[in-house]
């Protein structure tokens, strides 16, 4: 019997091979055809030799600076908190002691410690500036910076441009929308969306192949039947929703039939060293598998570290249920995210990867530089610190700075509008790119005059 | 023929004279410092308006009492009357301006002057000083909620300084933002302005505090109220405050201006409605915590016009037909006998009819037969599933906070109800008017799922009355009219709710306690118990608050009927008239307001009684359009002029597969044949329904329901076993069909009665019979794999 996941192209029915299939419908897919994808190429939207890809690490629950990336160790103890600083590969550049592995990476990347936000204190605002550079007003819901990458470039081999690990952000308090999504270009360019724990034992995406019953014969027979019998009806064709399913039938028997496709989720394959490196946990795997990802052609991969702060040990530590207490940075979270980020980093840059991929660590806000009464800190947006590196973006790096007891910016107040025009800049996208909006008025991708931070490029 | 019936909608409105009026129409000035701005609006051909105000030339009768600007500003010179008056393109139009106190001393207040300066300039806000923490050592309240706290901060913190009455222009407040010393806020307004004049004056005058009797604002108008307008127009809105001592003034100056739709109108902060696209957007005013919006519209162009048929059947037609006329829209034609059926089958009960019953519909020749068979479908039990599954995902009906017994208790109850088709407010009224024994009325669970008096506050507002009030929790809600005080008088309502354990294992007792407060957090101490808007009770009164909160909460709430309305009408016509639909607040207008007052009413006409308005609804020509458009309504998804496809609700779609496949689908623990609308939990374990989007039911919040489709549904439907074990299984109906022997075009007749409750069309016997043969070496694999492309395809997975 022909299996679907024989390690050569699978031929259809119809005789199309894997790969006319992949072209006839791979940009299509995405509502993007050739002749347009050319168009963006000559307006200089798309720029080829820049095909940089990059791995956000959404930091749910939003760290501390002062216990992370930006220490006061001069500070009095109700501000500096419990933790000590410790030194870095890269002199003059000293982070908490909660991070030791990090520590030896710092010449990886940079650290901006003057990010603020002007929006609510609820993470539900700083989720969705961080994922999408601005704040969703008038009804309008800009796309996440993978969404736009995804509809801008279409997908680099069998598998989907844009990936969210392992599982969409769940209720934080604010019933807003997080970001995750494409917005206003249209549920077409949302991101796949993993739904599932990469650290499970048992780990793989549900209902990647057939099963035993079925013969891929019958399943290429059924999928051509029900385009045929789809093609009889035509009161479907004016529907978003229904060009929508027929997108993610077509990028479901897209990935289904890649056997290299498949192979990027399939974790067991790393030796269990690496594993256990990147830390046997829900984002450890994640990042691993980001990895894995970045190298099957993956453009933009978003891990969610929690996904929510309420009754988990996250970042958001207010220090009294159901939120976090501040130890848990030294017990927990801390070391979950020094393992995973520092193999991730050197994973990476062993591999060649890292001079294409940018990887980007930041929260939603920071948090009170005074504890509070129950041993934690607050939600403070007016300052926080952020992780950039890899790709276009220097390591090594302070760029910006917070006052004494980091309670604002000092130098270079940074807002997530810059942070979106650097990530923009990294990938290779034109600033002056304008993406269709409702009823087709043009929005740009970052707002007129946002500069990236220039200080991070080489 | 019935001609006179027939509406035709294409693009003939009325052209009548184009004629010229005066906004606000009755002005009177009633200090030194009042101004009014007027608007000159031209009502032009085609019932378009314009805003003429800076082309038309102004003219005052007695510039000694009035004075008019080039741009129809008018200021007070001394007491009298004068005639102002714009003219353009022969068109006139005239206004009578009264002065009084023109020459009395005036004093600029704190309250009513001071503070919105500070507001529309920013300082208050979020970012800056209205910060928790306020910003370098300077705090105010978020937008002004509290002056008096404001006024302290100005007048007595940091030595003064802030505000200098020996020398005013030295005081910070005036430094500051001038930027006449550095400020990390950068400059908010120059020296010249009536800002600074405003906060100048003030400080000169003694800086006198906010007092008991300055007039408080009692509510806003908005000119124009709404308007439609070309494309690309531009259009300035006049504010004006209403005081308690009877005063009006033009506040537009310190409004906070929102599109709700940037795609069809943008605004600024002076007030000036740019159109940008076709439809229309409301545009929210806020001011003092008081809101409004003023409603604009962009006719669609429509090049070729369409005569339609549409015959109106109630008054949801004649509602829902005005605004299709006024935006230049066509309504599609009335759906066929098969999609009218199917549709009204699965948005009333979330079944799909049997292929007889859809052979006994379609062969009826009552003209009745649609009214017959909402009927009919109104008393099924089915009927009572759907929405009690409904209800539950309300209510957060799951074991995740409720043990298995207390689950079924609720859940029956809720069944129960409406079973019996318990009105709407009886249902509320019983919620929270109950006592006693969780396990004999199951409805006090409400009470456990929320034992938190926070949570419960939020989840009511959001179930009950369409409303959030989170933001409220900690500050005046920033775009809404509810402040922190009402939060927490509205918190202490359930402030008073006891629970202690039962006789069993699973059952609690509810009962009302005589003692317990919330504090307001900033007050620290708790505030008389009041529904939103509603009466207070005094703190001493050991009435039960429950009572006190479910007789405000069910008797004339516009709020209450309001949001159970909207949210019936969503389920039927695919969008609520309040979009999301349980966000019904009042800066969140209707596609159609005038429609769902209309219906909200006749809902309380009739007693609250859920089958009448869904009777109601579903008998409307406007529910039975065919969901094809014409060359009008294409991109129309808002105003109900074709009807909205929407994808069947997770549990309703396996149910569907179920019901096509002759296999039930297993629940662990509950008997055999159990549907999934039928399930109480949300918890049973199901990679079908939850990668289809059924909700958690943790947060009360529509958002938790998702019917986007997605990669891991399509993996899900060709590879994993829920779909594909049904095909296969031996008992199944393919299996019989098989069994039973019949002719191939009797299995696809049988299929597509059953799947898509319609005859296959000759074109498309022709097409299957061809695939059947194909896959002749095993029928039942073909027959199988048939099926599967049946039940995958859009026709299926659609509501249309």
């Amino acid at each position: 019997m022909f299996r679907l996941d024989a390690d050569r192209p699978v031929e259809f029915c119809d005789g199309t091979r894997r790969r006319d299939f992949l072209h006839a419908g791979a940009l299509s897919t995405l509502g993007l055809g050739l002749a347009q994808f050319a168009g963006l190429k000559a307006h200089g939207a798309v720029d080829p030799k820049k095909d940089v890809n990059c791995i956000l690490l959404m930091l749910v629950g939003g760290p501390s600076q002062l216990d992370t990336w930006d220490m006061k160790p001069n500070a009095p103890i109700e501000i500096r908190g419990p933790y000590k600083s410790i030194k870095t590969n890269v002199p003059g550049i000293e982070i908490s002691e909660n991070f030791p592995r990090m520590a030896k990476h710092a010449d990886k990347f940079s650290i901006v410690r003057s990010m603020y936000h002007t929006a609510a204190a609820v993470h539900d605002t700083g989720h969705q500036m961080m994922q999408t550079g601005r704040l969703f007003q008038g009804g309008v819901e800009h796309p996440h910076y993978g969404c736009v990458l995804g509809k801008l470039r279409g997908s680099k081999g069998d598998v989907p441009p844009n990936i969210l690990l392992p599982r969409p952000i769940g209720a934080t308090g604010g019933n807003m929308p997080h970001g995750h999504a494409a917005g206003y270009l249209g549920k077409a360019y949302d991101p796949f969306i993993l739904n599932a724990d990469p650290s499970d034992p048992n780990f793989r995406v549900p209902d990647m192949l057939p099963p035993d019953y079925l013969s891929s014969h019958r399943v290429d027979r059924r999928k051509n039947w029900r385009e045929a019998i789809d093609k009889s009806v035509s009161k479907f064709e004016t529907s978003q929703d229904a060009r929508l399913l027929d997108s993610s039938f077509q990028q479901a028997y897209t990935l289904m039939s890649s056997a290299k496709a498949r192979a990027a989720f399939e974790l067991h394959r790393e030796p269990e060293a690496v594993r256990e490196k990147y830390g046997l946990n829900r984002f450890g795997q994640s990042c691993l598998l980001a990895r894995r990802l970045v190298e099957a052609g993956v453009r933009f991969v978003t891990i969610n570290m929690f996904e929510t702060v309420f009754d988990e040990i996250t970042w958001d530590i207010h220090g009294s249920k159901p939120f976090s207490p501040i130890s848990c940075y030294k017990d927990l979270v801390g070391p979950m995210f020094d393992m995973a980020y520092s193999s991730l980093l050197e994973d990476l840059s062993q591999r060649g990867l890292l001079s294409n991929t940018m990887v980007i660590g930041t929260g939603e806000f920071g948090r009170t530089p005074k504890v509070n009464p129950a041993g934690g800190r607050d939600h403070w947006p007016q300052c926080w610190s952020m992780l950039a590196g890899g790709g276009p973006l220097k390591g090594g790096t302070i760029v910006g700075s917070s006052d004494e007891i980091g309670a604002m910016p000092k130098d270079r107040p940074t807002t997530p509008a810059e942070v979106a025009a650097t990530i923009y800049k990294g990938l290779g996208i034109d600033l002056e790119t304008e993406l269709p909006g409702a009823q087709g008025r043009p929005i740009p991708v970052v707002d007129r005059g946002t500069e990236p931070i220039k200080e991070l490029f080489v | 023929m019935r001609f006179s019936l027939l509406f035709c909608f294409a693009a003939a409105l009325l052209s009548a004279a184009p004629s010229l009026s005066i906004l606000p129409k009755d002005v009177t000035l009633a200090t030194a410092e009042s101004r009014q701005q007027l608007l000159a609006e031209a009502l032009l051909d085609g019932g378009v308006q314009a805003d003429w105000t800076r082309t038309a030339a102004w003219t005052s009768s007695n510039p000694a009492v009035a004075a008019v600007s080039l741009s129809g500003l008018i200021t007070p010179k001394s007491d009298g009357e004068a005639v102002i008056t714009a003219r353009k393109d022969n068109l006139s139009a005239s206004v009578t301006v009264r002065v009084r106190n023109a020459a009395a001393p005036f004093t600029w207040s704190f309250k009513n002057h001071v503070m919105p300066v500070l507001t529309k300039t920013g300082c208050n806000q979020g970012a800056c000083h209205g910060a928790l923490a306020g910003k370098n050592g300077f705090k105010l309240t978020l937008r002004g909620y509290d002056p008096e706290l404001d006024y302290d901060a100005l007048t007595r913190q940091s030595a003064s300084r802030r505000v200098n009455l020996a020398e005013p222009a030295h005081s910070l407040l005036l430094l500051k933002p001038t930027f006449a010393v550095p400020h990390m806020g950068g400059l908010r307004f120059k020296t010249d302005t009536l800002e600074y004049r405003v906060i100048a004056e003030w400080i000169a005058a003694g800086a006198p505090p906010p007092a008991e009797k300055d007039p408080e604002v009692t509510g806003l108008e908005v000119y124009p109220p709404a308007a439609i307008l070309a494309p690309n127009a531009t259009q300035q809105l006049i504010v004006r405050a209403k005081y308690s001592d009877g005063r009006t003034e033009d506040v537009t100056n310190w409004v906070k201006f929102t599109s709700a739709n940037e795609g069809v109108a943008t605004v600024d902060d002076s007030g000036l409605v740019k159109l940008t696209g076709h439809g229309e957007s409301a545009i929210t005013l806020w001011y003092a915590s008081k809101v409004l919006y003023a409603r604009v519209t962009v006719p669609f162009i429509n090049q070729t016009p369409v005569i339609s048929d549409f015959r109106p059947r109630n008054f949801i037609d004649n509602l829902a037909a005005a605004k299709w006329k006024s935006l230049n829209l066509t309504p599609s034609k009335l759906a066929d006998d098969s999609t009218f059926l199917r549709r009204a089958y699965l948005d009333a009960a979330g079944i799909l009819p049997t292929a007889d019953e859809v052979e006994t519909f379609l062969a009826d020749a009552d003209p009745n037969k649609r009214s017959k068979v909402i009927d009919q479908l109104l008393n099924r039990d089915e009927y009572a599933d759907y929405w009690a599954y409904k209800f539950s995902d309300l209510l957060l009906v799951s074991s995740r906070k409720l043990r298995t017994p207390a689950m079924w208790a609720f859940y029956n109850w809720i069944r129960d109800s409406v079973q019996t088709n318990k009105p709407w407010d009886q249902f509320a009224r019983d919620i929270f008017t109950g006592a006693g024994s969780t396990r004999q009325n199951g409805a006090l669970n409400y009470f456990v799922l929320h034992k938190d008096t926070i949570e419960m506050a939020e989840n009511v507002t959001q179930a009950f009355l369409g409303q959030r009030l989170t933001c409220a929790r900690c500050h005046n809600h920033p775009m809404e009219k509810w402040t922190q005080r009402q939060y927490y008088q509205f918190a202490n309502l359930f402030a008073r709710v006891g629970i202690k354990n039962g006789n069993t294992a699973a059952d609690n007792v509810v009962f009302a306690k005589t003692s317990g407060d919330i504090n307001h957090p900033r007050l620290l101490r708790p505030l008389e118990p009041a529904p939103l808007d509603g009466l207070p009770m005094a703190l001493d009164s050991t009435a039960d608050r429950r009572v006190h909160f479910a007789n405000w909460l069910t008797k004339d709430n516009d709020y209450f009927t309001r949001n159970i309305v909207n949210r019936v009408w969503a389920n039927f016509l695919g969008r609520g008239l309040v979009h999301p639909y349980d966000d019904v607040r009042a800066t969140n207008p209707a596609s159609n307001e005038e429609l769902f007052a209309a219906v909200s009413a006749d809902f309380v006409k009739h007693g609250y009684d859920l089958k009448h308005l869904m009777r109601t609804i579903m008998n409307s020509a406007t529910y039975q359009l065919s969901s094809e458009a014409n060359a009008t309504n294409q991109s129309d998804n808002v105003f109900y002029s074709k009807y909205v496809i929407k994808r069947l609700p997770a549990e309703v779609l396996l149910d569907a597969m179920s019901q096509v496949t002759g296999v039930p689908t297993a629940f662990p623990g509950y008997p055999a044949g159990t549907r999934a609308m039928q399930l109480p939990d949300v918890r049973v374990q199901s990679q079908f329904l939850t990668s289809f989007g059924r909700p958690e039911r943790i947060l009360c919040d529509a958002a938790e329901r998702s019917s986007d489709p997605s990669i891991s549904q399509a993996l899900h439907v060709i590879n994993g076993d829920t779909l594909n074990k049904k095909l296969a299984d031996a008992q199944g109906n393919i299996a019989l069909l098989l069994k039973l022997g019949l002719s191939d075009r009797k299995v696809l007749e049988h299929l597509y009665l059953t799947a898509y409750s319609r005859p296959p069309r000759p074109e498309e016997m022709a097409q299957l019979n061809k695939l059947l043969t194909e896959a002749k070496q095993s029928k039942q694999e073909g027959l199988e794999d048939l099926v599967w492309s049946l039940l995958t395809s859009k026709e299926f997975l659609f509501n249309y």
